[in-house]
């Protein structure tokens, strides 16, 4: 209990810093000085200290929408098989986490289009769009494992076989973790021109201690979407070892975001049928080679 | 005074449906006979018996009655109630009906009397043809079923399903094949599987609200409750390519099902779309059962019926709440046009909590009762990938996909529904004053429906352990449900939920200060408002390749060349299906008109065909 209370705090304590090394090394990559990594951490005191707006005539779902995301976020911070034996990860398995996901999502959405801001909602259109398209790759690249029959708990990730199926899976989850974590080429965190949004545009009317709890959460779930990803690469059991393998993809993600340009909307869908192909065929690959 | 009459009615039969659903949980065989009442002719004897297997069915009859009893007392027309508690009492006889002639008895009343229900408004002639097509469907489905009977009973040498069953062992792979196709054509089209759905949009949206919500919420489930029957027991054990057609049709049917739900824009034939959906998705785990149980895995075969029967439940309380719902929206508004809605949060302020839990509950996600269904059927799914050759792979990848697509899918449509249609502000072009909706009957009843999706959404195992017990007792074997079950959707909620309250509590503190919406400085306007239209474009772009829309854009032109002064825009699909049904029907028409001959319109001819007919029929029958 106590590990697991120790994974959760490190994550949660981590999950800025991992942000703001993210943007200062993008920043050094396009030839620019970039901000401190710990100013994740002022923006987000900062924020805090500052009133919340909301548009008027507003449900309470925009009220409690943002503390819903917080929750969601931190409870896959609690289901990641690091500390072994993980007890709400053996509760909650790969379904159910897709699911949350959608939860956090669905609370989000619903409170973009309360406020009755064109730019929100065409965010939310987007955002639900691409989160419906994104989860069958997400879902079969994460049940490599468990079509073997090992089981749909995140732990059993740990000991799938590499391989050829495992590198696919991998590619597949990374363009997933792309499109989740709002990064170029799918999305982009730092645009300021609302029609190209689309997670910033979600939060538009956030602002205060609400816009610091979506921006927390939005870090959590990024550094658990990194240590998925490393989980799906090879090493060993114990989920620090990933940590190398997490490195790597801090400085693999800021590098495509450096190296490729913002997709147009209408291409990105391709962007995620390959994802889907690459997972459909490492799932082949795993029961097929299994059964010969 | 009809309306007391037929609520009493109602609630009658949904006591009797809670009787026959208690009394077949608790038994230990397989069927307790009630009554049989001989004919002269034995083929003809009718049986009335309870099973297992009905009981889960009886028990949504009972509780939907229940509820549709109570939002009737306030809404709808006064002569509804009587016509629904016929509907409903013709629902229980097909599901205590053992004998072939009984239950293609009970099957052709419920076909008729929900024929009447769906012709409710018959002054419109779009109700009338709406009530034709599904005429024309449901009797061909039950011409379907009745051959299907028929070879069954022929070859048993018995009309009783006990009989049937227990010669089932010995049919030939021929006539069973034969059986199985005929029996998913019949049930399925009343069950609304792709490709044999269209009636369903038709009709729902032309039915009144609580006839929506028996058609959607029971009828589809009794059609599905006949596909269990027939392969299950009476045309059991099939081959392995009965479960895998099952979970490729379900599959098309959830995804097809949930994508035009996307876009479509009036509120009921949307949500008769995600009925199609929501079949498909118990279908699947019919599928699965069927699959499992050919391949011998019993574990598995139970898990999947588990699930399949929990979805049918699920989907039964929250499309009536959604159904029950959107009649509500309509008596208020006077349309169920997403154009025309919105805001409506602030009026009816018990109806909108409670349609919310519908829409999350219909999208699968946590804690709410379809998340729990839907994670066992994908537990299934997933446990039977690698059991069974490279076919079966194949069509389960594409399932677990397509669900998955499907989840993601009907959250985007709900998400439009609910964020459309309450939130925001009105759409609406005559002002009206505000309403604030009072609590009576009519919330009380989606309360009602609400509260046990909750329910059974957070403790899952009041529902799963007695339907495990009429799975063990119907494939007879012991069912092992996953351990995390108990426990999961609590798990699930308990941090999202927490830091729902921490929102409330820092709102508390800390007044939140209400301010106009940003949009660049221009003023504010309702017509900024993001539309239902608008929400579904990136999804009907992306998937233009299913839907074919077309689009027509008019400009009315002022005085300058750059600024019209008004732009229309329209967009629709067009449906497959629909198209290819009414080249069928054409052909079909073509063929019919060389008939017409015997068309005579003497009625001393009719007269002679129906002698004829007798004479033939006694001769044959001697």
């Amino acid at each position: 209990m106590m590990q697991l209370l120790a994974q959760v705090v490190s994550i949660a304590v981590l999950a800025p810093l991992v942000q703001g090394v993210m943007k200062r090394l993008r920043a050094n990559l396009q030839g620019r000085p970039g901000p401190s990594p710990l100013q994740p951490y002022r923006d987000l005191a900062k924020l805090l200290n500052k009133e919340a707006l909301l548009p008027y005539g507003v449900s309470p779902i925009p009220l409690i929408a943002p503390g819903i995301v917080l929750g969601v976020a931190v409870t896959f911070a609690s289901v990641l098989p690091i500390v072994a034996p993980n007890a709400m990860g053996s509760i909650v398995d790969i379904i159910a986490l897709a699911f949350l996901l959608g939860l956090g999502r669905f609370a989000l959405a619903l409170a973009a289009l309360d406020t009755r801001s064109s730019f929100a909602g065409m965010a939310a259109s987007r955002e639900m769009a691409f989160g419906s398209l994104v989860e069958p790759a997400l879902l079969l690249a994460l049940l490599g494992g468990a079509v073997l029959g090992r089981g749909t708990h995140l732990s059993f990730l740990l000991d799938a076989p590499f391989g050829l199926a495992g590198m696919l899976a991998f590619a597949a989850f990374f363009l997933v973790l792309l499109a989740e974590t709002a990064r170029v080429p799918i999305d982009n965190q730092e645009t300021h021109y609302e029609l190209t949004m689309i997670h910033e545009g979600l939060v538009l009317e956030y602002s205060g201690w609400q816009l610091a709890m979506l921006q927390y959460a939005g870090y959590i779930r990024q550094l658990c979407f990194l240590v998925l990803a490393a989980m799906l690469l090879p090493g060993g059991a114990e989920g620090w070892r990933h940590l190398p393998w997490i490195l790597g993809l801090i400085g693999a993600v800021t590098v495509v975001e450096t190296l490729f340009a913002k997709l147009r909307l209408f291409e990105v869908p391709q962007l995620f049928g390959t994802a889907f192909i690459f997972a459909v065929a490492s799932i082949g690959l795993r029961v097929l080679g299994g059964l010969a | 005074m009809l309306r007391s009459a037929g609520v009493v009615a109602m609630c009658s039969v949904a006591i009797l449906a809670a009787a026959v659903a208690v009394i077949g949980f608790r038994s230990h065989g397989s069927e307790i006979p009630a009554y049989t009442l001989e004919g002269t002719v034995p083929a003809l004897a009718l049986r009335f018996a309870v099973t297992p297997l009905s009981a889960p069915f009886c028990a949504l009859l009972a509780i939907l009655t229940t509820a549709v009893a109570l939002w009737c007392m306030r809404r709808g027309s006064p002569g509804e109630p009587l016509l629904i508690a016929l509907f409903t009492a013709a629902m229980l006889l097909v599901l205590v009906a053992r004998s072939a002639a009984l239950f293609f008895f009970a099957w052709e009343t419920m076909s008729l009397v929900s024929a009447f229900l769906v012709a409710a408004h018959h002054e419109r002639r779009g109700v009338r043809r709406a009530t034709f097509t599904y005429l024309v469907v449901a009797q061909t489905g039950a011409l379907c079923v009745l051959v299907a009977l028929t070879l069954l009973a022929l070859a048993a040498g018995d009309t009783s399903f006990a009989g049937i069953a227990a010669h089932a062992t010995r049919l030939s792979p021929g006539l069973r094949d034969t059986v199985f196709v005929f029996a998913l054509l019949g049930f399925g089209s009343k069950a609304g599987l792709m490709p044999l759905h269209f009636w369903l949009p038709r009709a729902h949206p032309v039915a009144p609200a609580s006839a929506s919500a028996m058609l959607s919420g029971a009828m589809l489930k009794v059609a599905l409750y006949g596909l269990l029957v027939v392969t299950l027991e009476l045309a059991a054990p099939g081959p392995s390519w009965w479960g895998l057609a099952l979970v490729a049709i379900g599959t098309i049917s959830a995804v097809g099902g949930v994508l035009y739900a996307l876009v479509d824009h009036d509120l009921k034939r949307l949500l008769a779309y995600h009925s199609v959906e929501n079949v498909g998705i118990i279908v699947i785990g019919i599928g699965v059962a069927l699959l499992a149980r050919s391949a011998g895995s019993s574990a598995l075969a139970g898990l999947a019926l588990v699930a399949a029967l929990f979805h049918t439940i699920n989907h039964g309380l929250f499309k009536a709440l959604l159904f029950l719902g959107a009649g509500t929206v309509n008596d208020v508004e006077g349309t169920v046009d997403l154009e025309r809605l919105g805001g409506l949060w602030g009026e009816l302020v018990w109806t909108a909590p409670f349609f919310l839990i519908g829409c999350v509950a219909i999208t699968g996600l946590p804690p709410f009762n379809g998340f729990a269904s839907e994670w066992l059927t994908f537990q299934s799914l997933v446990g039977g990938v690698s059991g069974g050759g490279p076919t079966v792979t194949f069509v389960f990848v594409a399932a677990i996909a397509g669900l998955a697509l499907t989840g993601g899918l009907a959250a985007a449509c709900f998400v439009k529904v609910f964020g459309v249609v309450f939130l925001g502000e009105s759409r609406r072009l005559n002002a009206r004053p505000a309403v604030r909706e009072r609590f009576d009957a009519s919330t009380m009843a989606v309360a009602f429906l609400a509260g046990l999706c909750i329910v059974l959404g957070v403790v899952p195992t009041l529902a799963v352990v007695p339907l495990a017990g009429v799975v063990g007792k119907t494939l007879g074997l012991v069912v092992i449900t996953p351990q995390a079950l108990p426990v999961l959707p609590a798990t699930l909620v308990l941090l999202p939920l927490a830091g729902a309250l921490l929102c409330v509590a820092m709102a508390a503190r800390r007044r939140i200060r209400f301010v106009p919406t940003w949009t660049c400085g221009s003023p504010v306007t309702v017509a900024a408002q993001y539309t239902a239209t608008a929400f579904s474009k990136p999804l009907r772009t992306i998937f233009a390749f299913v839907l074919l829309p077309e689009r027509q854009r008019r400009y009315q032109m002022g005085s300058s060349r750059w600024l019209p002064e008004r732009i229309s825009y329209r967009t629709e699909s067009r449906y497959v299906v629909d198209e290819g049904a009414r080249h069928f029907a054409a052909v079909v028409l073509r063929f019919a008109r060389r008939f017409r001959l015997v068309q005579s319109g003497s009625l001393r001819m009719y007269l002679a065909y129906a002698l004829a007919a007798l004479i033939v029929t006694v001769a044959l029958a001697r």
